[in-house]
């Protein structure tokens, strides 16, 4: 996904980005001081990307994902490009989209955010060390250390906000893809459809197949709609009453329907339950409830010649 | 202006066309209805075909008047078809358990048109 998307997705405009520079008490003072820490910042910099990948690659799980020595060196520019931005004295829409940016980079190639809170949580030992280090003055050097802090998190924020919409993002189109195959409606001939229902039909998929269905015969102005539920372990009285309502509504359009792959113990369990399915055409086989699609089309199903009635009979 | 004749009933050969494009408020449900039946005691046509293409929402008042019409319809010999009825509008009186009994339906006014001269051959045949 591009990172528009994400900008968008998070509502990241001027207000949410204040809404969260007020939260994280990002002040003008600490991207000052930020700012003047730049020239520190670039001075370490090499020193704590190398203490980072140290890190890295003494975890066998972690080292995992720096399979090559070429991506190595590529990821290890782009933390220094991030490691500095800290430093950069800003904390605007362009720098939430830096941030971002590596978010999504991080996503995509599927690095979980434990490696990534680990490893932000290794530069900021990595800075308080250098810090008490290079600061005498211990106020100094907690205001520097507070105000890295401060971004730190706001970062952090970030990363997993952009997760977060990556996980939910995959969820959605994976329920969209079952959504689609529990009510696949096949085109079998000119006018004719064919929905063959496998597994538990409940209510909600019940509400989903009518819509299907319905969509689905106005777009081919289909005559006839066979819906086979050999693959359907359990005809209740409810799903019963499912399928005479999309019946029903087919009707309404003008279609008709036919239902096909009834066992003997849905036939039983139908009459047993005193259920009244006579306003659907019903089938045992879908070969016969195709004969019947034809029909209701004006289509007959021939032999080709008479030698290959005797063969069928003989084989029957 | 009246309500009356705000859904126009065309005459196509014996048979009667009429095309819902406007929203079906209660009041010109009611005239449509009387509009049609004035209609088919003034020509006798033999067969009617209601177009609810344009109607993308039904309440049930509206479902049972169009109902109504056709029953009322048929019952002066004008075989009757609905068609062209919506997805949504189909899925919504379905689940408000509203069942349009006795009314013929189908998919088009091109299919309605045939369904309306085959009934009335058979009428002839038998």
């Amino acid at each position: 996904m591009p990172l528009q998307y994400y900008m968008e997705k998070l509502h990241l405009d001027e207000a949410e980005l204040q809404s969260r520079r007020d939260f994280f008490e990002i002040t003008p003072e600490d991207l000052q001081r930020l700012a003047s820490l730049r020239s520190f910042a670039e001075k370490h910099t090499d020193v704590i990307i190398e203490d980072l990948y140290q890190l890295i690659l003494g975890h066998p799980e972690a080292k995992k994902q720096f399979t090559d020595h070429s991506t190595l060196v590529r990821v290890k520019r782009a933390q220094r490009d991030y490691f500095l931005g800290l430093f950069s004295g800003t904390c605007d829409l362009a720098y939430v989209q830096d941030r971002l940016r590596i978010g999504v980079a991080h996503e995509r190639v599927g690095i979980p955010p434990k490696w990534y809170l680990g490893a932000y949580a290794r530069y900021l030992r990595s800075i308080t060390d250098l810090i008490s280090i290079e600061f005498g003055d211990r106020n100094d050097a907690r205001a520097a250390y507070q105000s890295i802090e401060k971004l730190v998190a706001f970062d952090m924020a970030l990363a997993m906000d952009t997760y977060m919409a990556a996980q939910l993002d995959a969820l959605a189109r994976h329920q969209a893809a079952i959504r689609e195959l529990s009510t696949p409606v096949i085109r079998l001939y000119h006018r004719v459809l064919l929905l063959p229902l496998i597994g538990t039909i409940d209510t909600h998929r019940a509400d989903q197949l009518m819509e299907a269905v319905l969509m689905k015969v106005v777009e081919e102005q289909a005559n006839v709609i066979i819906i086979d539920i050999a693959g359907v372990p359990v005809v209740d009285t409810r799903v019963a009453d499912h399928l005479l309502k999309t019946t029903e509504a087919v009707r309404l359009l003008g279609a008709q329907t036919i239902l096909s792959g009834i066992s003997p113990t849905i036939a039983k369990t139908i009459v047993n339950l005193g259920m009244n399915i006579s306003a659907m055409h019903t089938k045992s086989r879908l070969a016969d409830a195709l004969e019947l699609a034809f029909e209701i089309v004006g289509k007959r199903v021939t032999p080709l010649m008479k030698t290959s009635v005797s063969l069928e009979a003989a084989q029957e | 202006m009246s309500v009356h004749g705000s859904i126009p009933v065309l005459q196509i050969g014996s048979t009667l066309l009429a095309s819902i494009q406007v929203e079906l408020r209660d009041t010109i449900a009611d005239a449509f209805q009387e509009d049609i039946l004035d209609t088919i005691a003034k020509t006798g046509a033999t067969g009617l075909v209601i177009d609810i293409t344009g109607l993308d929402m039904v309440d049930s008042y509206v479902a049972r008047v169009l109902a109504n019409t056709g029953r009322m319809a048929t019952l002066m010999g004008t075989d009757t078809v609905v068609v062209g009825m919506r997805p949504v509008v189909a899925a919504t009186l379905v689940r408000m358990g509203f069942r349009m009994e006795g009314v013929k339906t189908a998919l088009n006014v091109d299919a309605g048109l045939a369904l309306v001269s085959d009934l009335l051959a058979r009428r002839h045949g038998g």
